[in-house]
């Protein structure tokens, strides 16, 4: 289809126009100017900050952390989701309000409330330390807070999609004999996957991102829990501009890497069971074919 | 299988979905149950699926109490309106899905399954499509493979819920000709519900009318149509013209215009369209009426007549229409050859001898 047939709807030239104006002025500038102020420096001197023991720990926090957080929130994101579109309870819509919470709070606010709980005086900390359980100023802090921040992204992707199981589906399959196990395994797992990818994704990003609750808890450690934006910030108040960038530059690249093979995996999860065939097209061969 | 339903009532709120239903199935019979919709039909299918349970009575599968048995323990083929077909899953996996969730020691090996499959999708002759998900197929195609996945697990009873409806006349005119067909080769129970006497009429071997979650009728195709029990019935079943009466001794007094005067006598007489003869002339109980309209509809001729300020429709071959020549706006008399009346009951009064119009 060529770009200037005709459509029922105006504008698209406008249209287009704009959207490029407005991600090039939001996204592409910035990032633009970040990776022009990294040209300074050669490629080896790139890997040379990035590679260096402070910062590697500082990747391996960020990233081990962020994808334990998103990972938690797979799980238990997907039962919130769940319970929320599936059963009616008294008090649902408050739960449903209170999902968002995350999204709305200052996340500094989150980060020195979460610290105070887990601290070893604080409301969870005082039990949990006696038993072994060290959270607030470690990396398991980071976790936590990583945790909180990112629970309404997989909710919210999810809960649209399990409102669009049909009911139907799930009893056909009793009908045929399978235990509720198999329905989910088999029925419910697989039409929800593309979309758990996405919140899991969406989920995964802010975490790499998060700056404002993850310092109050972690203690900031340098090679135990600091992470790279941290890491970061510190370079500049040294005004080490180039360091900066150069950490950055590489999260930059590593995120985008890891964004995409995400998104590749849930396109092809998602597209596997239409092969991507316009439907006139194939309704075209199906009567071809009865002929 | 047999089923037999027995003293079934299903309340939601306070909605009553189904009344004390009682109901026998005999093993290979095709029931059809009919109904407008709202009427607890499907409920009462959903419920000889194990898919709803009932607030009291049971349902009993070849004389053995099946009411508290889980949908997967029953042994039953169910079929979707909407089809319910897996959507991320080929036509083959849908098809062998019931198959392949069978207990380890139950389980055929892959080379049975897929012989299987192969078969059910040769009797749905759609063994071509194997490989396709189902957004690729057509409602036609997706209805006769969901058929295909029920009959994968040799259910004792197949239940389809208005597996046709959503479907166009065509296809739908050809499927139901299919399943009798295949109900005819497998020789299993099966109910379907519809709110299509069409349907029901064609297909089945008996047919339970339902309304307001009573059962109203149950018998042939033919008795229901020909012999309906109750007002309801007549005219779910069919186009009929009702007419206001005055049942006395051995005379049904048709007055279109007024109420009778006295309660105990009043009657509904109904006369189906087919049954009015119109003539020329005036003669001993035929009504005076104008003809309105003269719609050839295929193989017969709709006439509206305009009787007083009331409409009666009137359905005449296409032979008798030529040698009649209405026109619009001409004045003839009309006569019902077949009535049949309902006391203020709503019980069947016995085929009054004659009939006298009053005006």
């Amino acid at each position: 289809m060529s770009i200037k047939s005709r459509r029922v709807l105006p504008g698209f030239g406008l249209a287009l126009g704009y959207t490029l104006v407005y991600l090039s002025l939001l996204i592409l500038l910035p990032l633009g100017g970040l990776i022009l102020k990294a040209a300074e420096l050669s490629f080896a001197q790139i890997l040379d900050i990035a590679l260096g023991e402070r910062a590697l720990a500082a990747f391996r926090v960020t990233f081990v952390s962020s994808l334990l957080a998103a990972g938690i929130n797979a799980v238990f994101g997907l039962v919130v989701a769940w319970i929320l579109v599936r059963y009616t309870f008294p008090g649902k819509r408050l739960v449903d309000a209170l999902v968002d919470l995350p999204f709305a709070l200052p996340t500094a606010v989150a980060g020195i409330t979460l610290a105070t709980l887990y601290a070893g005086n604080g409301w969870l900390g005082r039990y949990l330390e006696p038993l072994g359980f060290k959270i607030a100023y470690t990396p398991a802090g980071i976790v936590v807070a990583l945790t909180f921040i990112t629970l309404p992204f997989v909710v919210r992707t999810l809960q649209p999609v399990i409102e669009d199981i049909e009911t139907e589906v799930e009893e056909a399959a009793a009908s045929l004999g399978a235990s509720r196990g198999q329905t989910f395994v088999r029925i419910i797992f697989p039409a929800l996957f593309p979309a758990l990818l996405t919140g899991f994704a969406l989920a995964f990003a802010r975490a790499l991102g998060e700056f404002g609750s993850v310092i109050f808890i972690a203690g900031n450690l340098p090679l135990v829990s600091e992470i790279v934006p941290l890491l970061i910030i510190s370079k500049l108040e040294q005004y080490d501009v180039l360091g900066a960038t150069a950490l950055a530059v590489v999260m930059l690249a590593i995120s985008f890497l890891l964004l995409l093979a995400i998104n590749l995996l849930q396109w092809w999860t998602a597209n596997r069971h239409h092969n991507a065939e316009p439907l006139e097209a194939a309704a075209g061969r199906v009567s071809g074919n009865e002929r | 299988m047999s089923i037999e339903i027995r003293h079934i009532a299903k309340r939601f709120g306070n909605f009553v979905a189904l009344d004390d239903i009682n109901l026998d199935i005999p093993t290979g019979e095709l029931v059809a149950l009919l109904g407008p919709s709202g009427c607890g039909k499907t409920t009462l299918l959903r419920i000889i699926a194990g898919m709803e349970t009932a607030d009291s009575g049971d349902i009993l599968f070849s004389g053995a109490e099946a009411t508290h048995l889980h949908a997967r323990e029953r042994q039953v083929g169910f079929v979707f309106q909407h089809y319910a077909l897996f959507r991320h899953m080929t036509v083959f996996e849908n098809v062998a899905f019931g198959l392949r969730v069978k207990p380890r020691k139950e389980r055929p090996n892959e080379a049975e399954i897929k012989r299987r499959v192969k078969e059910l999708l040769g009797l749905v002759q759609l063994d071509w499509l194997a490989d396709r998900y189902p957004s690729q197929l057509s409602g036609g195609q997706r209805q006769r493979i969901a058929l295909a996945r029920a009959l994968a697990v040799e259910p004792k009873v197949l239940l389809l819920d208005e597996p046709f409806g959503a479907l166009d006349t065509k296809v739908r005119k050809e499927l139901r000709r299919w399943l009798r067909r295949l109900h005819d080769d497998m020789h299993i129970s099966s109910v379907f519900v519809t709110h299509d006497q069409e349907e029901a009429l064609e297909v089945a071997d008996r047919v339970v009318v339902m309304n307001h979650g009573r059962i109203e009728q149950i018998g042939s195709p033919d008795e229901v149509y020909s012999s309906p029990a109750s007002p309801f019935v007549y005219q779910f079943l069919g186009n009929v013209n009702v007419f206001h009466s005055r049942q006395q001794g051995a005379y049904a007094e048709v007055e279109r215009s007024a109420a009778a005067e006295r309660e105990k006598d009043r009657a509904t007489a109904f006369v189906r369209p087919h049954d009015i003869d119109i003539i020329h002339q005036p003669a001993d109980g035929a009504l005076q009426a104008d003809v309105r309209h003269v719609h050839p509809i295929g193989p017969v001729v709709r006439v509206e007549l305009q009787h007083e300020s009331e409409i009666v429709e009137v359905e005449l071959s296409r032979e008798r229409h030529e040698a009649l020549h209405l026109a619009v706006g001409q004045t003839v008399w009309f006569r019902p050859r077949q009535i049949r009346v309902f006391g203020a009951d709503q019980a069947p009064r016995p085929a009054p001898e004659k009939q006298a119009f009053l005006f």
